[in-house]
């Protein structure tokens, strides 16, 4: 499939592979379509990046791979089996990945369902102050600032970053899982009561 | 209070979880809410907040206070004022309550995404920050949150000079506008913290932060940073007017 692009930006197939190896590897941030044909520059041709990931993909599952091609907020991005995460753990100093508290994952829910979102909407959701959560998923780049709003006071606004959608493993907030209907939960506690 | 109970209030995000409990617990209909049991149980579990000290004792307090408001709206007589339909003064918290019972529910998932993604790393390149021809590296992306950590980082070092002059400091933001302006019109690049040096008072300093966020905001200027709390480095922005 991907042979009649190759003709034209005269490449061979290994190569075409070992140009996106090449990317995944020295890219900071997910691989895009968009990134990658700037990256091929010159030759003008657009080849898309979404094949040349399946070819790479089925090679590192054939050579047993301790790693895999993962599609994450809208690009590629190489990542580690989950069976090495017991050694993976010994290279950091907090006995790998810090989980998040309660707290800052229902703030987190909160600003990723209804974003752009002030903190004053967040803790009458909550009904209890959420500084301290705002300030972790701040520091840890998962929610960022992005501008004022309107209105009076003209309040900060949190949105989701990158960031979080690559802790997630999602490739966009469209891939959340949807929010449950008040509905939903009403007729569900009827039936429980029943 | 048994030890028991006081693990259990720990457990709670706030009074909105707390109450839901209470409803699970006692299997009460969240449609018709018995009022006064659960402002009962409710402020047996507020005694105890106050008495650990709980930073979120106030919320709970709060809560409490319009529990006994609604409990008090209940004992009134109801009106009966012709066609008009008279709202259950529980509604309000019957709305709360879903609302977050809703987000509460979301969590449960994001903490299913969080274990399943937890046990993937994946691959940074070290030098993975653009370098400058000097060498030195640049973060192109610096956000609004990094610009105020650095400025709250560098003003806490910031000694103000020593001097008895009393006089009333006139500065302001347009002033430190022009000033920053001026600056890059003879020099492409600016550094905060050579700034700084040359300031005579805290105020100053501040106002020309505020200035240098306003033309940020209009994109008179670019702020560059090597790493988090580093030197602030000020170039024209792409609407910078020479």
């Amino acid at each position: 499939m991907i042979y009649s692009y190759l003709e034209e930006a005269n490449l061979k197939i290994s190569e075409l592979k070992q140009i996106v190896e090449a990317l995944l590897i020295a890219t900071p941030e997910p691989l895009t379509q968009n990134r990658f044909n700037t990256c091929l520059g010159e030759n003008k041709i657009k080849i898309p990046l979404e094949e040349v990931i399946a070819a790479l993909q089925k090679d590192y599952e054939t050579s047993q791979r301790a790693f895999f091609i993962k599609e994450v907020a809208g690009g590629f991005q190489l990542a580690t089996n989950a069976e090495f995460e017991p050694f993976i753990k010994g290279l950091f100093s907090k006995a790998g990945k810090l989980r998040l508290s309660q707290a800052a994952l229902e703030t987190l829910a909160i600003v990723s369902y209804k974003q752009p979102v002030t903190r004053n909407e967040i803790e009458s959701i909550r009904g209890v102050s959420s500084d301290s959560s705002l300030r972790t998923l701040l520091d840890r780049k998962l929610l960022e600032i992005r501008g004022r709003e309107d209105g009076p006071g003209r309040a900060l606004l949190y949105r989701t970053s990158t960031e979080f959608l690559q802790y997630f493993g999602l490739n966009s907030v469209k891939d959340l899982p949807k929010l449950r209907e008040v509905e939903d939960i009403l007729a569900e506690d009827q039936e429980e009561l029943i | 209070m048994d030890k028991n109970h006081r693990i259990d209030l720990e457990m709670f995000e706030g009074p909105l979880d707390l109450l839901l409990f209470l409803i699970k617990r006692d299997e009460l209909n969240i449609y018709d809410i018995p009022i006064a049991q659960i402002t009962k149980n409710f402020l047996a579990y507020v005694e105890l907040a106050k008495e650990l000290k709980l930073h979120s004792a106030g919320d709970f307090v709060l809560m409490a206070a319009t529990l006994m408001k609604i409990k008090a709206r209940m004992l009134l007589p109801i009106e009966q004022d012709g066609d008009e339909e008279i709202e259950d003064p529980r509604t309000e918290l019957m709305n709360m309550l879903l609302e977050y019972k809703r987000y509460k529910e979301a969590t449960t998932s994001f903490s299913e995404m969080e274990r399943f993604e937890r046990p993937h790393y994946y691959h940074i390149p070290a030098s993975w920050s653009p370098q400058n021809e000097d060498g030195t590296a640049i973060l192109e992306d610096v956000k609004l949150y990094d610009i105020m950590l650095t400025f709250q980082y560098l003003i806490k070092n910031y000694e103000e000079p020593v001097t008895h002059s009393v006089a009333v400091e006139e500065v302001t933001l347009s002033e430190q506008v022009g000033f920053l302006s001026g600056l890059l019109r003879s020099s492409s690049k600016i550094s905060f913290v050579t700034l700084l040096e040359k300031f005579e008072s805290r105020l100053i300093v501040v106002v020309t932060f505020l200035a240098i966020l306003e033309m940020l905001r209009n994109q008179q200027v670019k702020v560059k940073q090597s790493e988090l709390f580093d030197d602030l480095l000020i170039s024209r922005g792409s609407k910078f007017e020479n």
